[in-house]
């Protein structure tokens, strides 16, 4: 699209923004993945708004028929009631007026309506208040797991011949795709059952205040620790395979020949120069990966009775809290459309080798 | 093609391992049926209170019984036989519609081509199991059939992806343009040159989307959505946390399916890094152990 002005032919001048764009690639670039993202978010938000309002059975036909069989006194449920619902929850009209309802609502007004787990509070409320329980397990779980699966993955590489090396990657293999969940459901039975150094549920002691005391610190950290350790194993792992596959073709490379003939450590060597260029490999994979790490996570927090957002979400499906379940679903594909954008954005800066203009 | 088969069982052990594990599971669950009328000598081990309940593993019962007194291995070996049948649907939904939409954008290119792979990109980022969650407490009177198919819906974008990028580097070889100027059309070309050439990848694609599927399964039952009167791998796990199995100590019930689930994996993996080290020789000795 936009080249670099050196390249540019001199015929063709450019003026105004196409002038300042070509002087200026990143902002080029930033600018044109924002586009993207813009057009992936409203993309996706679309097929997740088909997906539930054409498949039969959805959620919206199941709301209604409860609402229906609400008789109370033999009464049934009025017209007016139903009515009335359908125009809270956006549900009347054309599937058309449905949609730019259920645009305005997620990135206009950005209130999604009444939730039906507590009515009337509105559903963003029960959303932003789960949020920093998801972000900060998930956050905390990556940026673990990415540390050790570095040092660990580059002890494997560096020292593949030997047997603690090998032993180590092949138990990176066996555990580096199986599902966080079914590791959670082990680590239940032994650690919290078996022998009870972990509570097995919930995400804090509810005798202390929620304020940032030692004592309930203390008590998120031991409750956050199994739902964490699920996950930053099935990560560990997986950062040692990428991070081992990576580091062992760049051993023989004559820069680090070349760096260790300086005379520098060996420690300094591999940090500085062997493992730097395999941060950004491993970067963009957990850009890959988020996906799955948010859809594996809801199921952990099931199983924690964890207060994050998946689990919000299954008792909103439990509850046919349908204004909750679209908010829930969309706030999980916007985190995922956004953590891509900002590693996007953030890599050339990461590297200086990549080419963000084209 | 019998001989790619041998050499790709010459190959590596780990691809010898892994079709092994893979051929017994599916041997396994084909004879699940004979397997638990053998186990129940007479009767159906899996009736409720066929036997007592939560008997601990015996000579008569491996794994010992549930809640309501169901042999445990009987369960498993029929877990087995329906988790892998969801995951077989699903897996061949996925790859043809991944075969389809990856051969087509990689073939034909230009505007089909950026158009496709947006679509793909786009179901990529969507996050399938809110939605397959939401669907499956929904329907009402989901069948494992239903099941298989929505997942299926879902997964094709990997295999999508992985087809289409492998198309980019076949188009131009010369035997494509070949068939090409012999005036063979988009179709012939597709079916008679791409598609033999790539069946390793179609492969490693449906077994890839398989067990995915089969896990996607196992990930809606274990919160306890989906079909309710059938017996399978992810149920069990399901019914573990719920029945309160891991505080009383009865591990048979959620270790059995967790093995079994974790080996299938495993093979799969290793077929997997056993292919891509015979047809990537430059990562042989990198990728694994």
């Amino acid at each position: 699209m936009a080249s670099a002005a050196i390249t540019a032919p001199a015929e063709t001048p450019r003026v105004g923004v196409r002038r300042w764009l070509a002087d200026h690639p990143y902002a080029a670039y930033a600018i044109r993945r924002t586009a993207l993202f813009v057009l992936t978010l409203w993309g996706a938000l679309t097929v997740t708004f088909l997906f539930f309002h054409l498949i039969p059975g959805d959620p919206i036909t199941a709301f209604i028929a409860t609402l229906e069989q609400q008789n109370i006194y033999g009464v049934e449920a009025g017209k007016e009631a139903i009515e009335h619902y359908k125009e809270l929850f956006g549900l009347n009209g054309s599937l058309f007026d449905q949609y730019v309802f259920y645009l305005r609502q997620l990135l206009i007004t950005r209130d999604l309506g009444p939730s039906l787990i507590n009515f009337p509070t509105p559903a963003q409320v029960a959303i932003y208040r789960a949020l920093p329980w998801t972000i900060g397990l998930l956050g905390l779980s990556v940026i673990i797991s990415w540390v050790f699966g570095v040092a660990l993955g580059a002890f494997a590489g560096l020292r593949r011949n030997t047997a603690a090396s090998q032993w180590l990657t092949n138990v990176a293999i066996s555990l580096s795709h199986v599902p966080n969940y079914l590791i959670a459901v082990i680590l239940v039975f032994i650690f919290a059952y078996r022998l009870a150094w972990f509570p097995p549920t919930a995400a804090y002691d509810p005798h202390y205040e929620k304020a940032f005391t030692l004592e309930f610190i203390g008590s998120v950290i031991q409750h956050g620790f199994l739902p964490a350790l699920s996950l930053v194993i099935v990560f560990t792992c997986r950062d040692l395979l990428s991070t081992r596959t990576l580091i062992v073709p760049t051993l023989g490379d004559d820069y680090l020949t070349f760096a260790e003939a300086k005379g520098l450590r060996r420690g300094h060597v591999i940090r500085q120069y062997a493992l730097r260029n395999c941060y950004l490999p491993l970067i963009t994979g957990i850009a890959i990966q988020l996906g799955f790490v948010v859809s594996g996570n809801v199921i952990v927090e099931n199983i924690f009775n964890y207060p994050g957002i998946g689990n919000l979400l299954v008792q909103a499906i439990r509850t046919l809290d349908y204004n909750t379940i679209q908010g829930v679903v969309a706030m999980i594909t916007f985190m995922v459309l956004l953590a891509n954008l900002v590693i996007d954005l953030a890599l050339p800066f990461l590297d200086p080798r990549v080419k963000y203009w084209r | 093609m019998p001989r790619g088969f041998v050499s790709l069982w010459r190959s590596s052990g780990k691809v010898r391992f892994g079709l092994t594990v893979i051929v017994a599971m599916v041997v396994l669950a084909l004879l699940s049926e004979p397997i638990a009328a053998r186990i129940g000598n007479g009767k159906d081990p899996l009736e409720i209170t066929a036997y007592q309940p939560w008997l601990v593993p015996s000579a008569a019962h491996p794994l010992g019984t549930d809640r309501y007194g169901r042999d445990l291995l009987a369960m498993t070996v029929k877990g087995l036989a329906s988790s892998l049948e969801v995951g077989v649907i699903a897996g061949i939904c996925a790859t043809v519609f991944g075969i389809v939409v990856g051969f087509v954008a990689g073939y034909k290119g230009g505007w089909i081509d950026s158009t496709l792979a947006t679509i793909t990109d786009m179901f990529l980022v969507v996050p399938t199991l809110p939605i397959l969650l939401t669907m499956s407490a929904y329907m009402r009177n989901i069948t494992l059939f239903h099941v298989a198919v929505i997942i299926g819906a879902f997964a094709w974008p990997f295999a999508a992806r992985t087809l289409r990028s492998q198309v980019l580097t076949l188009r131009s070889r010369p035997y494509v343009d070949l068939a090409r100027t012999t005036k063979m059309n988009d179709v012939e070309i597709i079916f008679q040159e791409l598609v033999p050439n790539l069946l390793p990848y179609i492969g490693v694609g449906f077994a890839t989307s398989t067990l995915g599927a089969i896990f996607a399964l196992v990930g809606i039952e274990v919160i306890g959505f989906g079909p309710t009167d059938v017996i399978d791998l992810g149920m069990m796990v399901n019914w573990a946390i719920t029945w309160g199995a891991l505080s009383l100590g009865a591990w048979p019930i959620f270790v059995a399916p967790i093995f079994v689930l974790s080996l299938l994996l495993l093979a799969i993996l290793l077929v997997n890094i056993g292919l891509e080290e015979t047809y990537n020789p430059r990562l042989r000795q990198v990728a694994g152990a």
